[in-house]
């Protein structure tokens, strides 16, 4: 996985994932999803979800009442754009695979289900335009704040947590930051 | 002259004397690369001037990045949220 500058267009971008790979960022972008259209925004401030308050932090440190206003404002408008972001990754990921469709017997024995298997490993090519890069790079943002919070990383960046699920976090939070560096770079010249 | 320009006028001389300011903090998760990106695509800032802004949030903990009236401050820091950027204003003074 590399983002490329895509040489027809000066403001796309173009990158190979593997399938894996994409199923990884569809879950995460739903899970993301879920959560943010999950929150109440009036009571975010003093939410019990670390993520949901990192996401939306208090825009005044020393003056609860404006910190208030100011989520009264600003916090619907913000989840939404939160969550259409995360709705136009997934739109670029493309159609989900019917993964079973090929593990049916009759399919099977049709050689037009031998070749969408072979597809199904083979890595995809994903296109995004500018505002696609901008909802991948905010959206990879959103992601990876939830998943220091869920690996309960400290400001000295070492993750607090070390139960069993905790290294499979970290590795998808390094792969998402890998991601996104690309992303940035890509665009950046 | 009318009333009304009577009443913007002392709202910006009142802005000017009590300046606000967006501050970005340093959080251990968001790149250097993608905070200095930030600066540059949102604030228009040359490579070396978000360089220099990334620089100090990484290193002091925090940066001035806006000075001006409350509300203005107020569209950087939801931008800056918007973004996944730990930003808050306060009263320059404070």
């Amino acid at each position: 996985m590399q983002f490329m500058q895509a040489s027809e267009n000066a403001d796309s971008v173009t990158a190979r994932f593997e399938p894996v790979e994409i199923g990884l960022l569809r879950l995460a972008a739903s899970q993301l999803i879920d959560l943010l259209e999950a929150a109440e925004t009036h009571r975010l401030g003093t939410s019990g979800d670390p993520a949901l308050r990192r996401l939306l932090p208090d825009a005044y440190t020393d003056d609860p009442e404006a910190a208030a206003e100011f989520r009264r404002f600003t916090a619907d408008d913000l989840l939404e754009r939160k969550v259409r972001n995360a709705r136009c990754l997934l739109a670029t990921l493309g159609e989900e695979p019917l993964a079973d469709v090929a593990d049916e017997p009759d399919d099977a024995e049709l050689n037009d289900a031998d070749t969408a298997a072979d597809d199904a490993d083979q890595p995809v090519t994903i296109d995004l335009d500018a505002d696609d890069v901008q909802a991948w790079l905010r959206t990879l943002t959103d992601l990876r704040l939830t998943l220091a919070e869920r690996l309960e990383i400290g400001s000295d960046g070492v993750p607090g947590r070390s139960d069993d699920e905790a290294p499979f976090l970290h590795d998808i939070y390094d792969w998402f930051g890998m991601v996104q560096e690309s992303l940035v770079y890509a665009i950046d010249v | 002259m009318p009333k009304t320009d009577e009443r913007l006028d002392l709202r910006d001389a009142v802005s000017l004397d009590h300046p606000w300011i967006t501050i970005v903090w340093d959080d251990p998760v968001n790149l250097m690369s993608y905070v200095s990106y930030v600066f540059r695509s949102y604030f228009g800032f040359s490579a070396q001037e978000s360089e220099r802004l990334m620089l100090q949030v990484h290193n002091n903990g925090k940066a001035v990045v806006a000075t001006g009236n409350r509300e203005a401050m107020e569209r950087h820091v939801e931008a800056m949220h918007g973004y996944g950027l730990w930003a808050t204003l306060a009263k320059a003074d404070s």
